[in-house]
Formats: C-alpha cells, structure tokens, sequence
C-alpha cells in the first residue's frame, strides 16, 4: 500500500532540514494507520479465533487429565483418562474401527460415485439441467431428514425399498437393524446426498481445455483413456479438495449415525428408558468415535473422558490431513500455465 | 474460407428426412446412451416419492408393505402441524440462520478482504491458521464451550449457534478471501489514489463488485445453519420451546406418540424451504460451489 | 438518499429480529424454568416426564391442588427425560421441582447436590418415611441422602392374550420360564411365506420393556458381589436366564425376530404389537392397562407376575419395580412452596390415587395403594401384589448412572445375535468392564 501522496507532494516547501524527517514520519504514521486499518479487520476473527478456537483447545486439553461431571468441580486426575482410553475402554476401539471404516470406504466411494455422476451428466445431450438438478437437490435436503426418511424406506418388514425387493423374488436384508449393513446403509445415504461434491467435479471436468482431448484422440486414445490420461490428472487437484473435504467430514460424522441408531433401534421414541439405551444400534455398528464422544460427554456425564476423546481426534484430525496433503504432490498436476 | 465465400453458385442445401428406421434407431441409441442416467435419475427420486407416498397413507397402511395410499389422507399435513409446534421449529430455526449469516457476512467480509488485499507481514501464516480451524471437527472444542455458554447461563437458548458467527467463519473467511483474489488491483489503487480509506474501499467498489460471492456465502451459511444438527441438540436440545426444525424432526416421533406416516409428512414439510430456496437462488448456489472447489 | 433509507430499513428490521429474539429466548428460558417465577414469588415450576394423555391426568392432579392452594400457582412441563434435567442442573437454568422416570441417576443427583437434601424437610413436617415400600426408599436415596421421594411406582408384569390362549388351548398364566418357552411355541403362528403372524413372546433384549434390568427379578440375580464388584458372571442365575433367553430367540431365528420388530409398531402407538394381536404374551409395566383401556377396550387379556426362574419357583409374585422420583434442584427459586407441592404429590392418599387413576400406575405409599378411591380393574391390582411383593427389585444406583447398564447391553446385543458364543467369558469380560467404568466415573454401588 503505498504512502498517500500528499505527504511528500509538500516537501518541496521552504525549510529543507524538516522534509526528510517529515516524510519519515509521515511514513511511520501510514504505517501505523495501515496496521490499525488491519487490525480493525483482522479483528471479529481475532476474537472469534482466540474465544472459540484457541480457549477451547487450552481448556480440552486441560480438561483432558481431570474428572469432570460439570456439577462438582474438576478433579485432576493425571493420565487415567489416557489410559482408560488407550487401554481399557472397550468401545473406543470399535468407534475407531468404524470411524476407520468410513474413511477407507466411504470417503472413496463418495468421491468416485460423484466424479462418475458429474461424468455422466456431461455426456448427456439432452434435460443436462433437469438431471443436474435432480442429483444436486439430495445434497440440500437436511440430514435429519434424509436419515428419517432412509430408515423408513429401508425398514425390513414394511419399508418400500424390501417391498420392491421382495416382488422380485429377493428377500431384502436387514438394513439399519443388522450390524452388516447397517454401515452401507448409511453409505448408500451419503451417496444421495453427494451434490455438492458432483457440482464441484462438473464444473472441472468442464473446464477441461477441449485441445486436449482433441490432440489425445488424434493419438488414438479412446474414451476411457481420454477420462484416464487427460481428465483425471487436469482435475487432480479438484479430487484432492474433494478426498480432503471428505475425509474431514467423516472424522466428524455424527449426525446421520446418532438419528439412525436412534429412530431403528426404538429408542428415539421413549422419553428417556435409560435401561433400553444401547448405543451405536445394532450391536455397535453405528458408533463412530465422534457419537462416543457426544454420549461420554453429555449424556454420561464425563466430561473429563471426553476432552480426552477429544484431544485423540484433533491428533488424528490434523495426522490425516497433513498425510494426504503430503501424499498428494505425488499424483496431483497444478497446470502451472493455466493459473 | 467456405465455398459461399468464393462466390461459386451452389444449390440450396436441404435437409433430408432420414427415413424412419434410422430415426428410430438413433433414438433409440440416444436413450440408451441416456439410459444410465434416466435409471439413475430414478434411484435418486425414488426416496423423495416414497416419502411423499407414505405421508399421505394412514398410519396402519405406513406399517404395512403397501406402496400406494388408499385412500390419500391429505389431512395428514393439517395433523402434522397440530400435532407438533411446526411452525415455532421453523420461526427458531429461521432466528438461527437469519442472525447466524448477518453476523457471519458482517465479520466475515472485512478478514476476508485484509487477508486478500491488503499487504502485511504474516498474512500467509494467519490464512494457514484459518484453513487449520477449517479441519477442526467441532467435538474437539465442544465441552470448553459448553462449560462455557452454562456459566453464562445461555444453555438452553439459542445465543451459542449464533453468536461464535459474529466473530468470524473459518469457511466463509476461506470462500470470500477466494474471491477477493481475483479483484483487479487497479480497481483498488484507483480508489486509494482518489484518498479513500481501506474501510471507504471495502464497502464502495469491493461490496459492489462481490455480491455474487456474499449471497453464495450467504447462501451456504443458511443452508448450514437450516441443516444444523450437533451443536443445537448440545445447546437447545433441553428446552423444547427453542427447539429448531432438525431437532423437533429427530425428535418427533418420540413425541405424542405420533405415527410414520406424519413423520414423513414432517420431513417433507422440513424439506420444502431448502429446495424453494435452491429454486429462487439456482445461479448464486451453483457460482457458491464453484468457488470452493475450482480454484481450491 | 435511498442508501440512507436501506440502512435505516435494515437497522429496523434487525432491531425488531433482536428484540423478538431477545423476548423469545428470554421469555421461552423463563417459561420453563423458575427464573420468571422471581417476579411472582407464588409461581411454582415442575418439569415431568410425561406427554400426551397422561400429562393431561397428571395436570388434573395438580390443578386440584392450585384450587386447595389459592396463593401458589402451578405450572407444568412435561416430556422431560434425564437428558434435560442433566443438562438443566448444568446450566443452572431449572425448574422448582423435577421428577424423572427413571431412578437410575438418582445417584448422581444426590451425590453432587444438584438435587437438595429433603432430610430437613421430612423431619421438619414430620413424615413418616416408611410409608414407602423398601424398595422405592432404596431407589430414592444414594448412601444415606435422600434427595428424592417415589411418585407413582412403575411395575412390570405379564401380560397374555386370554383368546390366543383359548385358540391354543391353554388355561392360566406360566409360572416358570420353561413353561413360558413352551407356551410361546404353541402361540406362535407362521405365515405362508415364512414371516410371524403371530409371535409368542419375543424375548430379545431392546425390544419394547425387555432390559436385563427388567428380567433380573425373575431369578433373583445379582449384579454386585458385597464387595461392589460387578458379579454377573459369578452369580449362575445370570447365566441360567441368558441361556434360556438365548434358546428361545434361536427357536424363532434371531434375524426373523429382527425383521418381526421392525414392523411391530410403535411401543406407545395404537398399532402396538400385544394390543394388535400380533404378539401373544408379553413383559410390560402396569401403565399398559390404560393405554389398552385407551386404545383397544375390546382387547381380550389378563395379567398376572411374570415367570420366574424354575430352580427357584418361590420368587413367584415379584417383579421389577422402579418408578418417577420426584425432587428439588438445587437452582430452583421457591424452596419453600416446591416442597408443599413435593409432599402434597407423594405423601397425599387422595392425590396418589387420583394420579394412579388417571395413568394407571402404582401408588407409591402403603396406604394410598389399598385406598378405597382406587377404581377396581382385576388387571391393574396384579400389579400391586407385585409391589407389596418381597421378592420385587430394582436395579442398583451408581453415581454414574446406568452407564454399566449400556455396558451390558452392548454384550447382551452380540449375546442374541449370536456373535458371541462363549457365555461365561463374554460375562468375565463385561464384569471388568463394568468394574474399570465405574472406577473411571469415580462413583460405585452402595
């Protein structure tokens, strides 16, 4: 930013010993004003960064090594979080399986399924925007909803879809209420809702430079090879934001998971038989570790634990991120000349 | 150069009508290179159909394999709204999203625009900060705060949702910094030149030119405020009287004892705002997207 | 100009958006809290759980005593579950009086205070705490404080289907387990296709009222050894009952009763599975006579206590009993008027059977549940012999709450699906997990 031009416009003026220093200083008071002007913008997320970001950290992890139930204060209690966590509680490793399990199958399939779709509709010579909207609206429809309504669907004995299933000849399966299905089950729902992420894939794959493919078919290659040699490696760096995105969101699933488990294993609809509670229905299929962490910390009530929980999945948040980010100068192609 | 341009006379060029087995034919290839994508299509209308077949049926035909309502009780949307406080669902989730995004844009524009326009020292590292908290899954800092908004003694209201948004969004910093990039400097410079201050500039010449950025973030936030499940079943989820759509969804079946077929019609009511607003807002929600991820 | 007149709109609207959210959260927090009481000292807030009719039996109750207590006025929430009162102590933002219907966090309720002591109140109005049967004093107390009294005890019972009996040729109720097998078999009816028509008792666990803490009574298993550890694996009678349960579910086919569950019907809906007929005998607590009075007056049933372990056929008579509890938090503004309200509710023989009238559960005092205001129903007085009875139970008080219940319940899930296959074992395990969460939460049994 440069200085404002009236300062030194006047500095040819009579006394020549001041200009040198007036200009030093009015440079000074830009530069002041400039770094006011700063921190005046920089400052809602200054505050906001410090109250809802850093505070929270220092307090997790503070309260990572005490008791804590919110009615009696905290009580230190050094690493036995830790260790309960590490060792003896035996339902954080299966949280972490099926957290793990998301990122190994769902964060993929989420991303080929939408590429395939956004593929698909470029193809396409006519209704390309009735067919764009119907794969995009899925993504808008609140996720209480779409699992509301996916639960019902897949409902063994009544729903539609085993219905359908059942009139041609197939016994359907068990969906949210078998511990085999009840992850794909929640798969098959994300997949409905990957609009978003197809909408992104469309618009790449649409600015793709037509010369490419044009010169590649000139070569010989057929359509598979053109998708494999010419889009895949231009839109690399969109299948990145995509996996990242994905995977980000999978180590935050809870949702989807809390209202399936709830609404099929019947425990949605009593207020509070505490003795029926079993959590990540059935037989702990659907706990993923951020659904752990929420029954821990507030229903029963060991907040301590949970910050502890807590304080693992920023780790591993932040490990996978830097891996994948790391990995990703491997395969990823900027087109240096296109930016 | 095309023959017409030579100047050579040539005869008028007629379509001919293909004969109808071609035409059949190539119809015929036309749907069946479109037959992925027609049977695809299908899959994904499906549930919305079901859905909106069984909001309509009694509650002993929903528990039943039956696919078609016989007869189709419409009354059930007239139910719905009796048997649940629909309306105060949508007037607290609508407090929530309206509030949260004022806030969120008001905060957000000016960080955006210091971290894409104005030249100073750590600038790139605040930006690497902004995308870490991106990454953060919220049930990191979820029980500090928690502690935190109970000590205040706003637990129960629906101040947490939408005061964090008053100080900035990690997102919405990330989109509208996307954009401000791509601002020609010499629109800047020469409003500088003419003595505007960074504020003046800020609010004449970027606002202006940034609008289709602000209403797709605005957009966004809507959306993920309206969709919002987590933080206000942490928040609100004790006082039903503050109860917002997706909650007063998760929860309706527990209460009065209501029955599936009201539960769908729930859904669907739950559903309509967000696809009206898609509707209306088509080309600022597909602008929104493409800002996120093509230059990401 | 027209700049200054969009600001001067939007400045408005957004006044007027703060200061009806503002009346809003502020209104709705006092609403259901006792903060808006402060102004009218005479306003006394109770949260309960219940909904629908039975909030409105439970208002009728209560609007008898704002018309006997002219200067206090009453307002009630109901659809209350442990979730909010937990979260209502937090923040310190709660009623004058809370009742719960579970009485497993009473521990955690009297050990941190959040509920008040009601010792001083008892002994200052002088009740008689043994107007209460020993097993609602045991879940009403945590280690000697007693931060709660019962309101209303829940018991479960037997229900059966007396014209599918008839159909099956059979007389009375079982009375042993073994017999309930062999009654279940004969009731059962299959479609053509396979599927249940009808089911016999369905005894997997998660399915309506089916909890281990349910069927613990029925052969008098421990849960904790004299040390507090857990001892489920210790006591046989754990592995007799989950051994009988298991057999029973791999009679039907775990899967195939999964699938029958998933269209059964919603537990508190018309469409309930018993009261359809689709279910021939079922566990269930005594509220369920008034839902079928309500719903399904035609249906042909009776009940009786539930049967019970046959190596021990003397339990016969007992059941699980558990109940609302009802306290004072310790937030709440009217200490004095909560604890009329309080006693009049607990202690009050026409109250409680009023109350029990309406909603069909058991009165909680000695008195009160032989009251002659009682409305006769031979379905219902079951359940009253089985309260009285000495060999009812209820499930253990931690400071934790039910956490070692949801521990058991992960294991119960793979006992019944078949996955896991090793009782003994898989009970070991569940032990120490039980014993390591308990010791982890800081709290255990007294």
């Amino acid at each position: 930013m440069t200085v404002a031009p009236a300062a030194g416009a006047h500095s040819s003026a009579p006394a020549p010993a001041t200009p040198v220093i007036d200009r030093r200083r009015a440079r000074k008071r830009a530069a002041w004003r400039r770094r006011g002007t700063v921190l005046l913008f920089m400052s809602p997320w200054l505050a906001g960064f410090t109250i809802f970001f850093g505070y929270p950290l220092v307090m997790s992890a503070y309260l990572s090594f005490t008791h804590y139930d919110l009615l009696n204060p905290p009580r230190w209690v050094g690493l036995a979080n830790y260790r309960y966590l590490l060792g003896t509680d035996a339902q954080v490793w299966p949280a972490i399986r099926n957290t793990l399990w998301l990122i190994a199958f769902m964060v993929p399939l989420q991303v080929m399924f939408a590429f395939g779709v956004a593929v698909m509709l470029t193809r396409a010579k006519r209704g390309v925007g009735f067919f764009r909207t119907v794969f995009y609206l899925p993504a808008l429809i609140p996720p209480v909803a779409a699992t509301l309504g996916f639960v019902y669907l897949l409902n063994p004995a009544t729903g539609p879809i085993n219905t359908l299933l059942g009139k041609i000849g197939i016994t359907g399966p068990l969906w949210f209420n078998d511990p085999t299905w009840a992850k794909p089950s929640l798969v098959l729902l994300s997949l409905w809702g990957i609009g978003n992420t197809m909408i992104i894939f469309l618009a790449a794959v649409l600015d793709v430079p037509q010369h490419l493919y044009e010169s590649a078919e000139l070569d010989g290659a057929g359509a598979m090879q053109r998708l494999r040699w010419v889009t895949l490696p231009i839109i690399s760096p969109v299948i990145l934001f995509a996996l990242v995105l994905a995977v980000i969101q999978g180590l935050q699933y809870f949702t989807q998971a809390y209202v399936a488990a709830t609404v099929a294993g019947g425990s949605a609809s009593q207020a509070g038989s505490q003795s029926n509670l079993e959590i990540g229905y059935p037989e702990g299929s659907t706990l993923f570790y951020p659904v752990l962490l929420y029954y821990q910390g507030f229903r029963f009530f060991n907040m301590g634990y949970a910050s502890a929980m807590a304080m693992l999945l920023l780790v591993v948040a932040f490990a996978a991120t830097l891996l994948i980010l790391r990995n990703s100068k491997r395969w990823v192609h900027y087109q240096g000349a296109a930016r | 150069m095309s023959v017409a341009d030579a100047g050579i006379e040539t005869a008028p060029i007629v379509r001919r009508r293909l004969p109808p087995a071609v035409r059949r034919r190539r119809m015929l290839v036309a749907i069946a290179d479109h037959s992925l994508i027609i049977a695809t299509a299908i899959i994904f209308l499906l549930p919305v159909v079901f859905i909106f077949l069984t909001s309509l049926m009694t509650n002993q035909q929903a528990l039943s394999p039956k696919l078609w309502p016989d007869p189709f009780q419409w009354g059930n949307y007239r139910e719905v709204f009796t048997s649940a406080p629909l309306w105060r669902w949508a007037l607290n989730s609508f407090i929530y999203s309206s509030l949260a995004t004022i806030g969120l844009l008001v905060s957000s524009v000016p960080v955006a625009y210091a971290l894409a326009r104005l030249r100073w020292r750590g600038r790139e590292a605040a930006f690497l900060v902004v995308l870490v908290a991106l990454m953060l899954p919220p049930q990191v800092t979820v029980v500090p705060l928690y502690v935190m908004w109970a000590k205040l003694h706003l637990v129960g209201t629906l101040w947490p949702l939408i005061l964090p948004n008053w100080l900035g969004d990690a997102f919405a910093i990330f989109l509208l910094r996307q954009f401000f990039l791509t601002i020609p400097e010499e629109y800047l410079d020469a409003a500088r030149v003419d003595g505007c201050g960074e504020f003046r500039i800020l609010t004449t010449v970027v606002l202006r030119l940034a609008k289709p950025a602000i209403a797709a973030v605005a957009l966004f936030s809507v959306l993920y405020t309206w969709n919002d499940f987590f933080l206000p079943l942490l928040y609100v989820g004790e006082n039903p009287d503050n109860w917002v759509t997706s909650i007063g969804l998760a929860q309706f079946r527990g209460l009065h004892q209501v029955q599936w077929n009201l539960t769908m019609a729930a859904t669907l009511l739950v559903m309509l705002p967000v696809i009206v607003l898609f509707f209306v807002a088509q080309k600022a929600f597909v602008e929104g997207i493409t800002l996120t991820g093509v230059k990401g | 100009m027209k700049r200054v007149a969009t600001i001067v709109v939007v400045v408005a609207a957004l006044t007027l958006l703060v200061a009806a959210v503002g009346g809003f959260t502020r209104g709705t927090a006092r609403a259901g809290t006792s903060a808006g009481a402060q102004a009218d000292a005479s306003t006394v807030t109770i949260w309960v759980g219940w909904s629908a009719r039975e909030l409105g039996e439970f208002k009728k109750v209560v609007a008898e005593y704002d018309a006997k207590n002219p200067d206090v006025q009453v307002k009630v929430v109901g659809g209350i579950n442990d979730d909010k009162i937990i979260a209502a102590l937090r923040s310190g933002n709660g009623p004058d009086v809370v009742s719960s219907f579970t009485s497993s966090n009473v521990g955690l309720y009297c050990s941190s205070g959040g509920w008040v002591d009601l010792a001083p109140y008892l002994k200052q109005d002088k009740v008689d705490i043994n107007q209460f049967p020993a097993s609602t004093r045991y879940y009403t107390q945590y280690k000697g404080t007693r931060c709660a009294l019962p309101l209303l005890a829940d018991v479960y019972g037997f229900y059966y289907n007396k014209a599918l009996f008839k159909k099956a040729g059979l007389n009375g109720p079982p009375k042993t387990l073994q017999q309930l097998t062999t009654y279940a078999k004969k009731l059962t009816v299959r479609n053509a296709d396979g599927s249940f028509k009808v089911v016999g008792y369905d005894p997997e666990f998660g399915f309506y009222q089916n909890t281990s803490g349910a069927v613990q009574p029925l052969a008098a298993a421990k849960w904790f050894d004299a040390n507090g550890k857990s001892s489920l694996s210790k006591d046989p009678a754990w592995s007799r009952l989950l051994t009988w349960q298991k057999n029973l579910v791999d009679y039907y086919g775990h899967d195939k009763l999964v699938r029958w569950q998933a269209g059964a019907g919603d537990e508190f809906s018309a469409s309930h599975a018993f009261e359809t007929g689709k279910l021939a005998m079922m566990m269930d607590g005594e509220w369920r006579v008034s839902f079928i009075a309500a719903d399904h007056p035609d249906l042909q049933y009776a009940t009786a206590p539930m049967p019970v372990d046959g190596t021990q056929p003397s339990l016969y008579g007992g059941g699980y009993i558990n109940g609302t509890i009802i306290g004072i938090p310790k937030d709440g503004k009217n200490r004095e008027a909560a604890w009329a309200l309080v006693k009049y509710l607990t202690t009050n023989d026409h109250a409680l059977a009023k109350f029990s009238n309406g909603i069909r559960n058991v009165p909680s005092t000695r008195t009160s549940s032989v009251s002659k205001e009682l409305k006769p129903d031979p379905n219902f007085a079951i359940f009253s012999k089985i309260f009285l009875d000495p060999h009812s139970a209820t499930t253990p008080i931690t400071s934790a709450g039910a956490a070692y219940l949801d521990t058991f319940q992960s294991f119960l899930a793979q006992w019944q699906s078949g996955k896991a296959k090793n009782l003994h074992l898989g009970l070991v395990k569940v032990d120490k997990q039980i014993d390591a969460k308990l010791k982890q939460t800081g709290g255990g049994v007294p």
